[in-house]
This record gives structure tokens, sequence and C-alpha cells, in this order.
């Protein structure tokens, strides 16, 4: 039995080291877990990036939807499995901020930003019946009306929600919040007229206001944006300047890994998504949806992830809408 | 017009289109009869590799997938009791009885024309209809769908069997496991225990197969000494006449599919469980009795999900807002193909709204012949051996449960869900209102908060819209007037007359027992 047991255990490791001289990462296929379900955004944009990956790396990798609980199961699924480099981790902004909303402690602290692949734009926009030309017509028609007016919202930490944070922040909104299950179904509402106004990502809106079925009247920046089909749109700091202090913000899609994988499997999957965020296929579909590539990875991408959890979880806190300060988890005011 | 017509026909003329149509068809009927694996899970598998394929053979395959696996759930729900997806649960309450009897292969072949029928209501609806169907989805506000989710939450009465208090314990049941997980507006934790697995919530195609796959396995794990009943085959394909009986049934459930299928907040399983409902409240002769076998049982919830494809596309197609899970992932494949779903796909690529049109057209020809031919093997099921059966049945529940979202959690539930629905069972608790209570109670909990805070919080303001508004008001008498309809009073005021002695009886009874 003693023997047996010895001559298992010397084979596994001459099986081991022989694997680790002859191979080198990846020997297999990876397994991508995304965090949205299929045909949201985060899918989207985590499958049209992969293909061009997989070439790069001469491998595949085999996708996965994990939704549920904002994005917490997929990210803490892909936590539990080894950091071998063989499982991503397709996310968006939410984990950033599951600690301050009281859903889960995990965030992308604990993750390897292999690529930050791009930050979507966000715009406000007015049912096509409303009167309002321009977002400060908007606000005083708010303020000369308290609480009659309907804003369509998302769940804590959405698009919607943030920005209507950084408005109370530097400005009164007495309006009628209605939440919905998330962009889509917020402009579902906003078409049919059972709510007035509402913050959402371009990309979501863009067809929409395209076809004039919708009117945007801010977009969240500090310039102007001049697109060929949407026209000029004006910046939101023309009516509340305030709010400048909080830009650039916006939702934000990457590749995650584990903190602790291997300095190889780290070196080659950021090069290789760093490569296929620059192939025109991948180009042309993010432009299409109105998301700024960003394509940073390493430190570079951390401090982005930082600074936007600092800049994120102040804003809600200071609205009173978080619900554990952000500095019981030690992130620093911005 | 002779440019839509080319591009409807595009898919019947190209021998390797029509193929990936037929393939996909094929294919869809097997995944819908296979509970767990779902319409929206090998559309998204089929996204993967589809990726260099262009768009139009992607399209065509998905049509097919789509419509042959929203009628694959009729098959299991029939031979096995076990509906394949949650649109087929409604089929099974008289589908299982008529296989009991011997029928499956008549019933699979009703159920195949009437699917059909179904689909082309659905697809006619599309090409004739679909910016007015769209405008009247988005109408629909959050306190129609308060309403349509209370006309459906009332079909607890219908499902219940023979005591409505086990009907409600049920729903309620069913209600209680669909609040698990984040509350979908304030992402307020709820019956999670500080786990971060119940965040998810509990799936509800995980509590369907558990309470009627598994739970239904056990069952007839009673009955293994029992011999199985002999399926007659020899006439598959229903008489003209009983096709033109069940018309003006099937064409009011069609419609109703539709619509149902055109929300977005509501689809197939929806309209197919208030099909169900419309025909035992209207139909005064059924075949038989519901429950028992009756052909009304299956007409109904049969033709309004397959109507609800067509319905569910017409949104997708003209707004770029997807009807259901399914033409949400056919909204991102899109994408990712180079198109910008939204209210311009129709005015930039009118082309694709015809191909898509004509592919589904083709899909549901195919379905008419994949479901008709095969029945004899497929009706030889029931007759296989349970000591086989059955443990073949729990094998696939398992990896249908795990592949809703690879989540093992899910299959937990399933056994867990499988083991309390024997139970249910056992005692004479109906499942179906569990999974009744599982769908629409998260629908009310969501459109009641949503329909309530739109009114400012104002009950009486609240109460109000609903008589403002024309939508809701009408809806509103639609309720009022099927529960009504049920009522002694009402049937007092229009005599007994014109109903069949036993089964006035049979109603009067159930109404004595407190069945409103």
């Amino acid at each position: 039995m003693q023997t047996i047991r010895k001559s298992v255990a010397t084979f596994a490791m001459l099986a081991l080291a022989g694997g680790a001289m002859a191979q080198s990462y990846p020997e297999r296929e990876i397994s991508g877990v995304i965090q949205w379900s299929a045909g949201g955004a985060t899918d989207v944009v985590s499958r049209a990036i992969t293909p061009h990956v997989e070439e790069i790396i001469g491998k595949k990798i085999v996708m996965q939807n994990k939704p549920g609980g904002v994005g917490a199961i997929a990210t803490n699924f892909v936590y539990q499995q080894s950091a071998d480099g063989y499982t991503l981790l397709y996310g968006a902004e939410n984990p950033q901020l599951h600690a301050v909303m009281g859903i889960a402690n995990l965030d992308y602290s604990k993750f390897y930003p292999i690529n930050i692949l791009g930050r979507g734009k966000v715009v406000v926009i007015a049912n096509n019946d409303k009167p309002w030309k321009s977002f400060r017509e908007l606000l005083d028609d708010i303020e000369a009306n308290p609480g009659k007016i309907k804003m369509g919202t998302a769940g804590p930490g959405s698009v919607p929600h943030t920005v209507s944070a950084m408005i109370t922040a530097v400005a009164k909104l007495p309006v009628t919040a209605v939440p919905f299950d998330g962009d889509g179904p917020g402009l579902t509402a906003l078409q049919g007229g059972h709510i007035d106004f509402m913050a959402s990502s371009l990309g979501s809106a863009a067809e929409h206001i395209k076809a004039g079925r919708m009117r945007v009247l801010a977009v969240l920046s500090d310039t102007a944006m001049t697109d060929s089909a949407l026209g000029n749109i004006p910046p939101i700091t023309d009516a509340l300047p305030g709010v400048a202090k909080y830009l650039p913000w916006g939702p934000f899609y990457g590749v995650f890994a584990k903190r602790d994988i291997p300095e190889e499997a780290k070196a080659k999957l950021s090069a290789a998504f760093r490569k296929a965020a620059q192939s025109p296929q991948f180009i042309e579909l993010m432009n299409g949806r109105h998301n700024e590539i960003v394509n940073l990875s390493g430190e570079e991408a951390d401090a982005f992830l930082k600074k936007w959890q600092s800049v994120t979880a102040w804003i809600l806190q200071g609205a009173g809408l978080a619900k554990h300060s952000p500095a019981e988890f030690g992130i620093p005011k911005p | 017009m002779t440019a839509a017509l080319d591009y409807f026909l595009m898919s019947w003329l190209d021998p390797h289109l029509m193929f990936l149509t037929a393939a996909g068809t094929f294919a869809g009927i097997y995944i819908g009869a296979i509970p767990g694996l779902s319409v929206t899970m090998a559309v998204s598998i089929l996204i993967s590799f589809t990726f260099k394929w262009d768009m139009n053979s992607a399209l065509a395959v998905i049509s097919g997938i789509y419509l042959g696996g929203v009628y694959g759930g009729s098959r299991s729900a029939i031979l096995l009791n076990i509906p394949g997806a949650p649109s087929a649960v409604a089929t099974g309450m008289d589908g299982y009885p008529l296989a009991k009897r011997g029928e499956a292969g008549a019933a699979i072949g009703l159920t195949t024309v009437v699917s059909v029928f179904g689909g082309f209501i659905g697809i006619l609806a599309l090409a004739a209809a679909a910016p007015l169907v769209s405008e009247l989805a988005l109408k629909f506000a959050p306190r129609d769908y308060l309403l349509l989710a209370m006309w459906g939450i009332l079909l607890v009465g219908s499902l219940s069997g023979d005591s409505l208090a086990k009907g409600i314990f049920a729903g309620a049941i069913g209600v209680l496991i669909g609040m698990v997980g984040l509350d979908p507006m304030t992402a307020e934790p709820r019956f999670t225990f500080g786990t971060v697995t119940l965040t998810a919530g509990i799936s509800y195609i995980a509590a369907m197969i558990g309470f009627f796959g598994v739970a239904e396995v056990l069952v007839q794990l009673h009955e293994l000494h029992i011999k199985a009943v002999r399926q007659d085959v020899s006439k598959i394909l229903p008489s003209f006449g009983l096709i033109r009986k069940y018309l003006p049934l099937a064409t009011r459930t069609s419609a109703l599919g539709v619509v149902v299928g055109a929300l977005p907040g509501a689809g197939g399983d929806i309209a197919a469980l208030m099909a169900y409902d419309h025909a035992k409240r209207t139909v005064k002769n059924p075949s038989r009795p519901f429950g028992q076998g009756a052909y009304e049982g299956l007409v109904a919830p049969e033709s309004a999900n397959n109507a609800a494809v067509g319905g569910a596309y017409i949104p997708m197609l003209t707004l770029g807002i997807p009807g259901d899970a399914v033409t949400a992932v056919i909204i991102g494949a899109m994408y990712i193909h180079g198109l910008k779903p939204g209210p311009m796909l129709m005015i930039e690529t009118p082309h694709l709204f015809w191909f898509q049109v004509g592919s589904l057209a083709l899909a549901n020809i195919f379905l008419l012949i994949f479901g008709l031919t095969g029945i004899r093997i497929f009706a030889k099921i029931v007759e296989a051996p349970k000591p086989i059966l059955l443990p073949l049945i729990l094998v696939l529940s398992a990896v249908g449960a795990y592949a809703i979202n690879n989540n093992p959690a899910d299959v937990y539930w399933m056994l867990g869900f499988g083991v309390f629905g024997y139970f249910l069972k056992m005692y004479g608790f109906q499942v179906g209102p569990v999974i009744l209570g599982i769908i629409l109670g998260p629908l009310m909990d969501r459109s009641f908060r949503q329909a309530m805070i739109s009114a400012g919080e104002d009950p009486v303001q609240f109460a109000g819209e609903f008589l403002t508004s024309p939508l809701s008001a009408a809806i509103l008498a639609a309720l009022v007037l099927s529960m009504a309809s049920q009522s002694s009073w009402w049937r007092k005021l229009r005599g007994k007359r014109d109903m069949h002695e036993p089964l006035a009886r049979e109603l009067e009874d159930s109404a004595s027992a407190g069945n409103v």
C-alpha cells in the first residue's frame, strides 16, 4: 500500500514537472465567465472581443453567463476558482459598489485587471411629448412642480441611480423616482410615457434618439458631444457646473482574473487583450454602441478602478443612498 | 413590395438557408422537449459559434430553434407530465391525462396543428401589424402589468385541482420562492441569510424542473409495477372537423398570445397560462372535463405560446426592445454582427425584417412536418419501461438545471424542490400554482410598487389611474367580467338552459366549494 501511494505521488510529481517544462500558458482552453445575462451590454462587449483574443493566444475561451446578484454571483464564482489563469471574469462596474451597497464584500481589488475594455457615455433623455429643450428647463420645471415629474431609475449603483445622486449632490431634485430593472425597461417606459425623463447609458438610448423617439437633453461630460447622427449634445455642466468635479464618469466593461495568477499568464493575457482591443471590428462595435475604448491593464487599470470606486461610492454616500459608509471599507475620499 | 417578397422568400429559395432553418427547427423540438434545455440557452450557445457566419444564416437557425423549442416543450408535458419549458406548464394539465388514456398520438397531433396555427397568427401579426402592436405594447404601464399579473394569479383557481385552499397555499409558496434574492428595486437582500449564493435568487426554471420533473419521477416510482398504457398511434392527424371546431378558440388564444408575447415584461409562459384559463372559463362543453384530457386544454395554451413567438419579435424588430429572453439574446447577436437593432433597423435595413418574417414562416412549415412525423416513436416513450425511463429523466433534469445559469446551486434547488414537490403531490397539493406564483409574484411585486410610486404613493390617485387610463380601464373591465362570469349569481342571471346538465352541476359544486 505504502509503495503504491509513493509511486503514485512520484508519478504525479513527474507529470506535473513535465507538464510545466514542456508547455507554457495557455496549454488548454480558458473559461470565461460573464457577469450579466446573454444579450446584455456586458455580454455583447465580452463576446465581441473574445474571438480576437482567441486568435492571438491560440486557445479557445469558452464563454458562459452566470448572471445574478448584480454581478456578485459570477465575481464570487471566479474568486473561488484556483488562481491558475484559466478562469476569466468578464464584468462591468457593479462589484466596485457591492460593499457600500451591502450586497457582497468582494470587489475588483481582489482581481488583476487584464483589460478595462471601454467606458460608456451617459446621457439625460426626455420623453418626446415634454416641452423641455434643455436640461436647465427640465431642472426649472422640476423645481416649480416638486414631486410632479417622474424620473426613471434603476437599482442602487446603476447608471440612472448614480447620476441622480450626482445631481442631488449639487442641486435639488424633488422628482418621483420610479425604479426599473435597468436601462432597457426604463427606456421602454419612457417611450410609453410612463416616466418623463431618465439618465441612461448612450449605448442603450442611441438608436431611439436617432429615430426621434426620445429627446436627449445633456451628456454627462464637461464638454459638448458632437455626433453625425445624434447632432450636438450640450454637456450637463452647462446647467449644473458643480457636477464637473465627478467627471469623467460612466459605466465600464473589463476582463479580470484572480490577483495571484502566474506572472506569465498576466503578461500573455494583458498583451493579447490589449492587441485585440485594437482590432477594427471591435473598435467598430464599440463606436456603434457609443463606448469609449479605454484599453488599460495592470497598474493603470488599478488606478482607474480605484478612482472610479472612490468617486462613485462617495457620491452615493453624499446622497444618503449608500448602506455602509465607504470609509468602513477604506475607500478614500476623491 | 417585390423587394420585400424577395427577402421574404430568401430562406425558401436558398438551399443552404433552408437547410439551416430545417435543422434549427428539428433541434429546437428536442431542445424544447428536454426539461431545462431552454431555447434561450441554445440560442446563446449558438451565437458564439455563428460569430463568423453572416447574420442571415444565424437568424435562420435561431428562428427554427425558437419556434421548435416553444413547441417542443409540449412533448414532454403530454408524454411524461413534465413540461419541457415554462410555457408548457398548462399543456400537461390535459395532455398527460390523454397520454394516460392511450391517446398521446392524437394529443401530439392536435398540439402540432394548433401550434403551427398559432405560429402563423403570430407571424401574420408581425408582418401586417408590427408597428401597431409595438405601440400598443409600449402603452402598457406598470399598473397594466399589475392587472395582467392579477388576472394570471386568479388561475390558481383553475390549477388547484380538488381543493382551492391547497391551491392558494401552493401559490403562496411560489410567491415566497420568487421573492428570494436581491430586491429588484433597492437591491436589498431578501431571504438570503447573508449568503452570496442566494443573492441570485432561485431560478424559476430550476424550480419548475424540480416540482414537475423530479417530483413526478418520485411519484411515478409508486407505479413501477403498473403496466404502461398502450398508445394508440393509428390516428395522429386530427380530423378537419375537429380542427374547424377549435378554430375560433385557437384564434382567440393566438391573438392573446401575440399581445402578451409582444409585451416586454411578459412572454409565452404567461400567455399560455392565461390562454388555458380563458379556455376553461369560456368553453361550455369541453370534449372532456378540464384536467381529465380536454382537447381544449391543449388547443388554448399551445396556440398561444407559439403565437407569442411572432409577438416577441414585434418590439424587437420595430423598436429594438426585446419581447422576452430569447429576443434579448438575438439583439445582442445583432450588435456583434455589426447591426444596430433599434427603431432605425426597419428603416435602414428593411430586408432584415422581411427575411426574418420569411424564415419564421418557413420554420413554421418545417414545424408542421417534423411535428407530425416521428410521433409514433415519441409516443412509445410512454411505453418504455419505467426503471429505464425514470433515472434517465432525473439525469436530464440535473443537466438541464445546471445549464440554466451554469450554477450548481440550481441543481440543489431542483433536487430540494423535487422532494418537496413529491410530498406536496402525495398530500393532494398541485404544483402548477407554485410555478404560477414564482412567475407572477415578482411581476406583481415590481409592477405594484412601480405603479404606486408613479402615483406619488397616494392610494386614491393610484386607484383612480385604473379608471382614467382607457387601457387600464379596459383590462380591469375584462378582469372583472371574467371573475363575475364564474360567480353563481351570474349564472342565475343567464339561466342554466344553455348548459349541459352535468357540467352545470359540476360548476355549481365548485361554486359552492368556494371556487369563485
